[in-house]
């Protein structure tokens, strides 16, 4: 457990160290526009002069910003002028709430349509199902954002429209194939319910990836959380990276690709553990 | 191939036809502004109208699906030829060099796409011509779109590495190069059709989320992104229902290319 920890630690470190390098290579990086302005003094230029020099070189960059990181210290945002730290505290249970609850009602919705479609099995509804995930699969994420916008639906339902089809799509192919498996047939040829076969015989077979799909759901529901955020005037992560971006501020685009790896990696290690434990329980 | 299947391609095949021929069909060129009618509805002159700056729809819509369809499939191909060097490259060496390459593809997979796409395309400048903007677009999502393509090469390739064919052609004394391109991708290419074939949707719908958000195809080249940032102002959209077309042709294309993809079993 404490080298996965580790592990987690210093991979988010190497992505937030690359994004930095990045940076730090990026056209125009270290123009500073105050020196420009004649308000300020030459002792103020000098000082801004003095503090960027500190972080011209990348080693420079990656200690200064280590013992920082090593203090808690984030650093402060370019652009928003606040403590990168504060932004993150303020905007990250904005999104993860609205992922969260994006999830479930996707989940919800994914599941219940994929066990509807099996316990049915008509292809009118197969089709329909098909059909109406393919529509939504086709859809980009800003648009639904968009549309979130015009019928004034909270940001949730925008995440949850975009994770469906995805979820939808697996997870019947996965239930099919489950309920196809010869043990099943033997089981229903006992005649056991369906209620026994589904919590007996396909659940424990379906859940390993469908727990894996839930590390892979996170990372599609937060890739989706930006445009929606963004467009939707949300004050969450994905505004704030769209904000970073745009207004090319370091600090905020190293911690941010910080914080997200660092959320990425732990929600798929914790479904990589649930699979592990459903298997080894299983067995 | 399915009815269905047929009838995809078919179509694709049409909005394909009507993309080249673009220039003959056009009523004005894409960036031509008539400013005495912004928001016109739609006309003789101008088939589906006119946006808010007055150019012309029609012409905006099948030059923009020339940048798209044209460039997603360019993309895709570039990220096919990465992922298909990694992934073989790494499957049959093995060792640390598989462990180097599968980390990587690890790490770049633990962030969201979107954000990777967004983190890259804030370090190049922003203030650049529009067919650069074009340019950089598409060759950021080709450059940066191999990493799940990797790992499922690399499987096939590791499934074939201890192959007879493949320990003959060792003893012959076949160089790794030779051995990559004319054993190995022989015959992982249905794999990598496939891996093309599914990047292309991919990549026609992060161009959209990218130009809406202000960071793909910048004005005045249209593409399919550009064209629905107009989504934004509704009452136009109320006004004149016909700016739904790119947005209906988009879900479309995505719909149709995920429908002519070739089955699982046809690929093995």
């Amino acid at each position: 457990m404490l080298r996965r920890l580790l592990l987690i630690a210093s991979l988010g470190l190497v992505a937030a160290l690359f994004s930095a390098t990045l940076v730090r290579f990026a056209p125009g990086y270290g123009v500073e526009e105050r020196e420009l302005d004649p308000r300020w003094s030459a002792e103020s230029v000098e000082a801004l002069r003095h503090k960027q020099l500190l972080q011209e070189g990348l080693a420079s960059f990656y200690f200064h910003y280590l013992s920082a990181l090593a203090r808690g210290d984030l650093g402060e945002s370019d652009s928003l002028k606040r403590p990168v730290r504060e932004l993150l505290t303020q905007r990250l249970p904005v999104t993860g709430s609205a992922i969260v609850r994006g999830l479930g009602v996707a989940w919800l919705a994914a599941a219940l349509l994929a066990s509807l479609g099996l316990s049915s099995r008509s292809w009118l509804y197969e089709a329909s199902g098909t059909a109406f995930s393919s529509l939504l699969l086709s859809l980009p994420s800003a648009v639904v954002a968009m549309l979130a916008v015009h019928l004034r639906a909270p940001v949730f339902c925008a995440i949850s429209v975009v994770v469906f089809p995805r979820l939808h799509r697996y997870m019947r192919s996965l239930l099919v194939r489950s309920y196809d498996q010869p043990h099943v047939l033997a089981a229903r040829a006992r005649g056991l319910t369906s209620g026994t076969i589904f919590w007996r015989h396909v659940l424990p077979v379906a859940a390993p990836p469908l727990l894996a799909l839930f590390g892979v759901s996170f990372a599609i529901a937060f890739g989706a959380a930006i445009p929606i955020e963004a467009l939707c005037d949300s004050p969450g992560l994905g505004q704030l990276a769209w904000h970073a971006a745009l207004s090319r501020d370091l600090p905020l685009i190293v911690n941010v690709t910080f914080v997200v790896c660092l959320v990425m990696l732990v929600a798929n290690s914790l479904a990589d553990l649930a699979g592990r434990t459903v298997i080894g329980a299983s067995q | 191939m399915s009815p269905l299947q047929k009838v995809a391609a078919i179509l694709l095949c049409t909005i394909l036809l009507l993309m080249v021929l673009a220039s003959i069909f056009v009523p004005a060129p894409y960036a031509r502004q008539f400013r005495d009618i912004p928001n016109a509805g739609p006309s003789t002159a101008h088939p589906l109208g006119t946006d808010a700056l007055g150019r012309d729809s029609l012409s905006r819509l099948l030059y923009g699906t020339r940048v798209s369809l044209l460039l997603a499939p360019g993309a895709s191909l570039l990220s096919t030829i990465i992922a298909a060097l990694l992934g073989s490259a790494a499957g049959l060496i093995g060792g640390w060099f598989e462990r180097i390459v599968l980390a990587l593809t690890d790490l770049s997979l633990a962030l969201p796409w979107l954000f990777l796409l967004l983190t890259v395309r804030a370090m190049l400048p922003l203030d650049v011509p529009p067919m650069v903007s074009v340019v950089i677009a598409f060759l950021m999502m080709g450059l940066l779109g191999w990493q799940s393509a990797v790992r499922v090469i690399c499987a096939a390739t590791r499934g074939i590495r201890d192959s007879d064919f493949l320990l003959l052609a060792r003893s012959t004394g076949c160089q790794p190069a030779r051995l990559l391109l004319r054993h190995v991708a022989p015959n992982l290419r249905p794999l990598f059709y496939v891996q093309f074939w599914i990047s292309i949707p991919l990549f026609i719908l992060t161009e959209a989320n990218l130009s809406i958000l202000g960071l793909g195809v910048m004005e005045p080249m249209p593409s399919w992104g550009n064209l629905l940032r107009g989504f934004e102002n509704f009452s136009a959209l109320a006004a004149n229902p016909l700016r739904l077309v790119p947005l209906i042709l988009l879900v479309l294309v995505v719909m149709c290319f995920q429908l002519v993809l070739p089955s699982q079993e046809v690929t093995q």
